[in-house]
């Protein structure tokens, strides 16, 4: 006997109250979401039927709309480009020169434990004026570099970047803490025998750990990507979305609307838009990376 | 579950160091880690600092100095003026109640999923699988409408509902995952001796799988710990908010003591870097092993 027989009743006893909890909080919003996307709305009075109205002025006819889409990709492309080949070269040089690599990976890892609404705050008061005590316009001015202090979270054009920062400052230590676990993985005998045959050093990095280290590698990708798509507490918590929508992206446009203008019926036509895009970007990196895969292997 | 497996065991550390090359190469390197560590940990201690600066120290500019007298009394201040022990305690509750109910309700579902012999187990495991993907941030405003209905809008019940449910997809993946390599010999001795099911359950499966619900509490604890948006939707009431919301408030409301409200700061990061200095190993891998999976 490999797996126990038992009565339905057993295993709706264990299986349904989990299963029922999760499809009324998980897929009937989206559900609804979907639905409500296609109404005017706002949450109070009638609501009237309007069938797609809502997504085709969300396409066309909406100038903030797809600023917030290209800032979202804007984060996301900063993440995968910067962060996360910083990442892999910090991860490569610690499991290569560092012994006890416990602190040092400890230590670059605590931001990622820390509460967006804690860090969201902490860095809008590194980022205050030098008069209410910010930090770097405070570095600036001691260095001689007066001219170059900004607002920077009022700032419409600077905003959005330095909630980038803050961004790659907070989950860097996340993606090396993935991409140096995933390093420590690789059998150290590969390493032995690539030495044999002469490869060594930044050598065996590139015919060896590059390759193995794809897969970890995907993870990163994948969580960095759908993080960015996702992320919004830490602009909600930092300028809510302004100067004038200038840090808005796709989830923060989405809640103002729904929140903050009581427009339940667009607001939802965005959000189900998020959510197709999440699930578009997960099957099309994992696309990509099987075929980058199979081309390794 | 290989993945798992593999992660738990300490790799060698792979060894092709060149003796020989103690060089400029080395020293940069070092000094490469150095900056790095003073980038990812300067703006945490230079906020404790800046907690125990006087409204003066704090505007003089002097952003490096320490300040002249510590000034604890910014934290009585904080704490006084702030509900800190009553955020504190909301939010100590929340994630208890969360992380008992999710380790419940999860380990029950990996079981029937894993040891069971019926038809549906994959169809159910494929519906959790797909709902990892859902972004949380869609189902806010829905979830504020049905809880407005059900009438527990405003109530931690509000919180604790959907976080169990945002969970249980990766709770119930690791569990899986570990519950289908426990040899089937144990339950079939068990059976023989007359255990029923939940027997078996409460007394063979679930107290064997406490590695892998270690891990589904650690990452349940960080995320629910410091999760902010769903706690500042669906919650209005002060007495009733958790630590980051409360964190949040205090901060943007409070404005007289600078050194005040950085105290808060470093209350509201206190408890969770307290447990990181105490369980930096298991939450480091617990957070890799949720990512391996997710």
């Amino acid at each position: 006997m490999k797996v126990l027989k038992v009565s339905g009743w057993t295993i709706a006893a264990f299986v349904l109250p989990c299963l029922f909890l999760y499809v009324c909080l998980v897929f009937a919003p989206i559900i609804v979401s979907v639905y409500n996307g296609m109404l005017d709305w706002n949450g109070i009075g009638q609501s009237k039927f309007v069938g797609l109205a809502n997504f085709e002025k969300m396409f066309t006819n909406d100038s903030l709309f797809w600023p917030a889409v290209g800032r979202t990709f804007l984060l996301a492309g900063f993440s995968m480009l910067i962060q996360l080949p910083v990442a892999l070269f910090v991860a490569i040089l610690i499991s290569r020169f560092v012994r006890r690599t416990g602190f040092l990976v400890s230590s670059y890892f605590l931001p990622v434990i820390l509460s967006v609404a804690v860090i969201g705050q902490l860095w809008k008061t590194i980022y205050n004026p030098a008069p209410m005590g910010g930090m770097i316009n405070q570095i600036l001015i001691n260095l001689g570099l007066d001219s170059w202090t900004h607002s920077w979270l009022t700032e419409p054009k600077i905003a959005i970047y330095a909630i980038i920062v803050v961004a790659l400052w907070q989950y860097l230590g996340y993606h090396i803490l993935i991409q140096f676990t995933g390093i420590q993985n690789i059998p150290a005998d590969i390493y032995e025998a690539a030495k044999i045959d002469g490869a060594s050093g930044f050598k065996a990095d590139r015919y060896i750990t590059l390759p193995l280290i794809v897969p970890i590698f995907k993870i990163s990708v994948v969580l960095s990507f759908i993080g960015s798509l996702q992320s919004f507490d830490l602009i909600m918590v930092m300028t809510g979305g302004g100067p004038a929508n200038a840090t808005n992206v796709l989830a923060s446009y989405m809640y103002n609307m729904s929140f903050l203008s009581m427009k339940y019926g667009y607001g939802s036509a965005i959000a189900s838009f998020l959510v197709v895009v999440c699930l578009a970007a997960t099957v099309v990196i994992n696309l990509l990376f099987n075929r980058l895969d199979k081309r390794f292997s | 579950m290989s993945q798992s497996v593999t992660l738990k065991k300490e790799a060698p550390v792979v060894k092709v160091r060149n003796k020989r090359r103690v060089s400029v190469g080395k020293i940069a390197v070092f000094a490469f880690f150095g900056v790095l560590l003073v980038t990812q940990l300067y703006p945490l201690i230079w906020l404790l600092i800046y907690s125990l600066k006087t409204n003066e120290e704090i505007l003089s500019g002097s952003f490096f100095s320490l300040p002249a007298v510590w000034q604890w009394s910014n934290y009585s201040a904080a704490i006084e003026s702030g509900n800190y022990w009553k955020y504190l305690y909301n939010s100590g509750f929340v994630t208890i109640v969360t992380m008992v109910s999710i380790i419940l309700l999860a380990s029950l579902t990996a079981f029937a999923i894993t040891r069971f012999r019926w038809k549906y187990g994959q169809v159910v495991m494929l519906i959790f699988l797909l709902g990892m993907m859902i972004p949380m941030q869609a189902t806010l405003l829905p979830l504020m409408l049905i809880f407005k209905n059900i009438d527990i809008l405003n109530t931690h019940l509000s919180l604790i509902l959907p976080y169990i449910a945002f969970q249980t997809p990766i709770a119930v993946f690791i569990l899986s995952g570990f519950m289908r390599t426990i040899p089937t010999e144990i339950e079939e001795s068990a059976i023989v001796d007359g255990a029923g099911v939940f027997r078996i359950f409460g007394s063979i499966v679930l107290p064997v799988s406490i590695p892998p619900v270690m891990t589904v509490c650690i990452l349940a604890f960080i995320n629910i710990w410091n999760e902010y948006i769903m706690a500042a939707t669906f919650i209005s009431s002060e007495k009733l908010k958790t630590l980051p919301f409360g964190v949040y408030s205090f901060v943007s409301q409070y404005s007289v003591n600078y050194g005040a409200i950085g105290a808060f700061l470093v209350l509201g990061a206190l408890p969770v870097v307290l447990i990181y200095f105490l369980l930096a190993e298991k939450i480091t891998k617990g957070m890799v092993a949720g990512a391996v999976k997710g």
